[in-house]
């Protein structure tokens, strides 16, 4: 069977696929095909904080308002979570739009330690500015403690078949939650190795939205 | 390679064996992280669902999963950087539906794979009347669950 179009079906046919979509040429994240059905906001649990849900951020920007939710606390409480998005019959991309709008923000403008972070990163290999011989002190005396007998970190081994980094709160607040790891890595014989220097492991850049600092964090760890 | 396959190669060529009864007496849940599961099956068209509950299971017998879960996951409110923006009584607020679930759930332990996860759960289960809750990582619970020698 052939379909058959009425005059007003082809008309549409047509102007959809010559739509322009412009303004989701520098916002590409569909937010323009919005039906408003509410269903992101009926599932964000930050739906309310500040009198924000995800359904008026995308509303706002499809309306051209970026620099004012670019000035709003909500894109950062806000945790990219993506149940929105599955749920989203237009499956618009929010938290990718708000990443975006997080990237808008002046740098010394972005809340908390999350910029300031990342730029002790980009300058000293971690997120603390934690110096070189403080942090072999610690790995070391974690290392000495009872239990670990016959046990070394393997600090800057060549030829390890496994590299790792360090979540900055491990060389921190949290030096008993090294050992798990080790614990594992000792028992199957792991041949492994861990930096002495860009071991951080946590790239603040992926929540600030800076795609230019995330290359530079791994270009510092990985060469 | 992702630490959840790092840990069933592992457990699946014997390099490393588990006590199942080590935890016997628990009720332990898993919180699935947005990034390693839904993010990641909305990004990449995998997301780290089974892994780490094959893995649970090898370390214990019985354990209860969360409802909703997978993709359907309540966020705990920790990740995306909200534990360092210093909008703390937003993110509490944000873990509310998260504690509801696990409340419901009856457990005593909750197991993550992710250290935002981990550092919200901790940092809030106070406020839900939950401090006895305990917050296990993955590797924790394999590390704990080691047979040595």
């Amino acid at each position: 069977m052939v379909l058959e179009y009425s005059p007003m079906e082809t008309q549409s046919i047509i102007a959809l696929n010559t739509l322009e979509h412009g303004r989701c040429r520098p916002w590409p994240f569909l937010q323009d095909f919005c039906l408003t059905c509410g269903i992101c906001a009926g599932a964000c649990p930050a739906s309310g904080v500040d009198g924000f849900d995800p359904r008026k951020l995308v509303r706002m920007i499809s309306l051209g308002m970026e620099d004012e939710t670019v000035s709003e606390r909500w894109p950062w409480i806000c945790t990219m979570c993506g149940k929105c998005a599955n749920l989203c019959p237009m499956e618009i991309d929010i938290p990718g739009l708000v990443r975006k709008i997080r990237s808008r923000r002046r740098r010394e403008e972005v809340p908390g330690i999350l910029h300031k972070g990342l730029e002790a990163a980009l300058e000293t290999g971690n997120n603390l500015r934690l110096p070189k011989d403080d942090y072999v002190f610690i790995l070391e005396e974690i290392a000495a403690e009872p239990g670990f007998e016959g046990f070394t970190v393997p600090i800057d081994k060549t030829g390890a078949r496994i590299l790792t980094t360090i979540h900055n709160k491990l060389v921190n607040t949290h030096t008993e939650d090294l050992k798990h790891w080790w614990k594992i890595f000792h028992a199957a014989g792991e041949d492994w190795t861990v930096p002495s220097e860009n071991w951080e492991g946590t790239n603040w850049g992926y929540f600030t939205g800076d795609d230019a600092a995330i290359r530079k964090f791994w270009k510092n760890s990985v060469l | 390679m992702t630490v959840f396959d790092l840990l069933i190669e592992y457990i699946r060529e014997g390099r490393i064996h588990l006590d199942t009864s080590r935890f016997k007496d628990r009720r332990a849940t898993y919180h699935d992280p947005c990034n390693y599961g839904r993010q990641a099956q909305r990004r990449f068209g995998h997301g780290f669902f089974e892994e780490p509950r094959w893995i649970l299971s090898q370390c214990m017998d019985h354990w209860q999963d969360l409802y909703p879960a997978r993709m359907n996951q309540i966020c705990c409110g920790g990740g995306g950087g909200t534990l360092n923006t210093g909008y703390n009584e937003e993110r509490i607020f944000y873990a509310r539906r998260k504690f509801d679930q696990i409340k419901t759930s009856g457990a005593d332990m909750l197991v993550v794979p992710c250290h935002s996860c981990h550092g919200q759960f901790n940092a809030v289960k106070k406020d839900y009347g939950m401090e006895n809750l305990e917050i296990k990582y993955l590797w924790e619970l394999v590390a704990d669950c080691l047979v040595v020698g």
